[in-house]
């Protein structure tokens, strides 16, 4: 006879909360999400153009009640500024600078079912869920702030304009490929299983990125998972970079020293043949 | 960015550029606008392939003795105190979102009206040849007002004796072109060179090839140093490019008539002042725009 191995420790996906010491016991066996990325880290070298990345994961659903899974990707904090054209005597000139303080350089949300369908607009606002969502920063007055030696507008959240701002940020972000919602990017595989893809266009800026997942069941959010991105500079690609920002004046000796060689040798090379 | 794509753009600038006689960067910076690359990124970067290609000309040149050092180093001065001028107001301009407005005016100004006068000019002469007549001499008085100036300097290649003053105003404004447009310049300095100074025609292009390869090289450093604007790989695939077909250019250019290159010169002028102009009478398909400076 075989002596059974011992009980394997539980994973740790699967521990539940300790149940509540009165009353009797049972277990609420609530639904529950986990997932995991592909890559963690993405390296931009030389010939970096952009990534996809796989987001993978399992729902534990043991109740009837259908659920829904929402992914959400952000970029780093950056400030935004827009300008605006206006007509001025037949020609499209451009307004003073509008600064939005900080907004996510770059937003995905992917989702199993269109988000009108998940849950309620007080929801998703309160957790920043969807384009519609997005926190940017706005206070609640209009200032003026020096910016780089320039007077800029910060925008109010309160002035008539605001949404139509608010819009023209989202609609850029949108059409530079920064921006993305997707309602039917998260997709079962088989039941309780799911994948989605993030795809990084060779714009997303480097820094570190947020990502969330949730599981919504009757418009809640009842769980979620977060994890981190990193983008970063590698190999010639960081080199130059480095050298450009950090350098700057010496950076511009060399790409003219570099200018002069390629024409001289190019006056060299072409009198001989 | 597509490395193929760029050299082979590169080699057609360059090519159109050997084959006028001209830097070519007023082609360049529109294409890559087009192309999607910022507007400041194009412009500081393909001022350093003008760098390239003036570097390539001026050696050509120079063994022709046809440059003229001293009326190139007066003029590259005022061409440095230009860019230096043209870096400052272009970062203030690039920060109040207005860069791209003034680079359209600018190309839609500079580029209209050289390219419509080069083309009139141009069209006449090849009229007055067709129907036989003489070709109508230019008067070579020059204006007076260049010899009431001070500071005289003599200048033996170009056989003036003129006051420093206007060759460094023309450094000036060509410095400041450098940094707002990108280009070299030679499309203004050659006209002023020939009917403002009168100088000898033989030492004309050499001369503000040498003027161009200063500036731009000035620019250069102050784009990288100042904006950091400067994109050393796209740069780099340009000028490579550039420097080789603007070589095929020069030698194709044997086989067409002064007159005719001209004109067509004034029409490729025109049409790109136009097209560039033009983004400031349609309506734009997006009222708002990102400006720089966000991050990001």
């Amino acid at each position: 006879m075989m002596v059974p191995p011992p009980p394997p420790p539980e994973p740790p996906a699967l521990v539940q909360p300790a149940p509540e010491p009165p009353g009797p016991v049972v277990v609420v066996q609530t639904p529950s999400i986990s997932a995991a990325l592909t890559d963690t880290e993405i390296e931009v070298d030389s010939s970096y153009a952009g990534a996809a990345l796989v987001l993978y994961g399992a729902v534990f659903n043991p109740g009837d009640d259908p659920v829904d899974v929402v992914l959400v990707v952000r970029g780093p904090e950056r400030p935004v500024r827009l300008i605006r054209k206006v007509r001025v005597a037949g020609l499209w000139l451009n307004s003073r600078p509008v600064v939005f303080e900080g907004a996510p350089a770059f937003y995905v949300m992917a989702s199993t079912r269109p988000l009108s369908e998940i849950a309620g607009f007080g929801v998703l606002r309160r957790m920043g869920v969807g384009l519609d969502h997005i926190r940017i920063d706005a206070p609640d007055e209009q200032r003026t702030v020096n910016l780089y030696g320039v007077r800029d507008v910060v925008i109010s959240r309160l002035g008539d304009d605001y949404l139509d701002w608010r819009r023209a940020v989202i609609r850029l972000k949108e059409r530079d490929g920064l921006y993305r919602a997707d309602p039917s990017g998260v997709r079962f595989v088989d039941p309780g299983l799911f994948r989605a893809e993030i795809v990084l266009p060779p714009e997303a800026p480097t820094g570190e990125y947020q990502t969330e997942v949730w599981l919504f069941q009757n418009g809640e959010a009842i769980s979620v998972r977060r994890n981190t991105i990193q983008v970063r500079r590698v190999g010639v690609e960081r080199w130059i970079h480095d050298f450009a920002f950090l350098q700057p004046w010496l950076y511009g000796l060399v790409s003219v020293l570099l200018a002069c060689f390629t024409g001289w040798t190019a006056s060299r090379w072409f009198r001989r043949s | 960015m597509n490395a193929p794509f760029l050299l082979a753009l590169g080699a057609l600038v360059g090519f159109i550029s050997g084959l006028f006689g001209i830097g070519g960067g007023f082609l360049m910076a529109p294409v890559l606008v087009f192309m999607g690359i910022p507007p400041a990124v194009a412009v500081a970067s393909q001022a350093n392939h003008v760098v390239a290609s003036s570097t390539s000309s001026v050696l050509t040149y120079s063994k022709a003795g046809s440059v003229d050092y001293r009326m190139g180093g007066v003029m590259a001065l005022g061409g440095a105190v230009g860019a230096l001028f043209g870096v400052e107001l272009f970062r203030i301009l690039r920060l109040l979102g207005q860069a791209d407005l003034v680079v359209a005016v600018s190309y839609l100004l500079l580029l209209g009206s050289i390219g419509a006068l080069t083309l009139k000019e141009s069209l006449t002469t090849i009229l007055a040849r067709r129907r036989g007549e003489p070709t109508r001499r230019e008067p070579t008085r020059r204006p007076l007002w260049l010899y009431g100036l001070p500071f005289r300097m003599r200048f033996p290649r170009s056989g003036l004796y003129i006051s420093a003053i206007p060759p460094l105003a023309l450094g000036v404004f060509a410095g400041i072109l450098s940094a707002i447009m990108g280009v070299g310049g030679g499309f203004i300095l050659v006209p002023a060179m020939v009917y403002v100074l009168r100088m000898r025609a033989a030492v004309v292009v050499g001369t503000s090839l040498f003027q161009i390869l200063i500036t731009t090289a000035v620019t250069t450093v102050l784009q990288a140093g100042r904006n950091q604007t400067v994109d050393i790989v796209l740069s780099t695939l340009l000028m490579v490019g550039g420097v080789l077909g603007a070589q095929y250019g020069a030698k194709a250019s044997a086989r067409f008539r002064a007159d005719e290159m001209r004109a067509a010169l004034g029409l490729l002028i025109l049409l790109v002042g136009l097209q560039m102009g033009l983004s400031l009478f349609l309506r734009p398909d997006d009222p708002f725009a990102l400006a720089p400076g966000g991050g990001g």
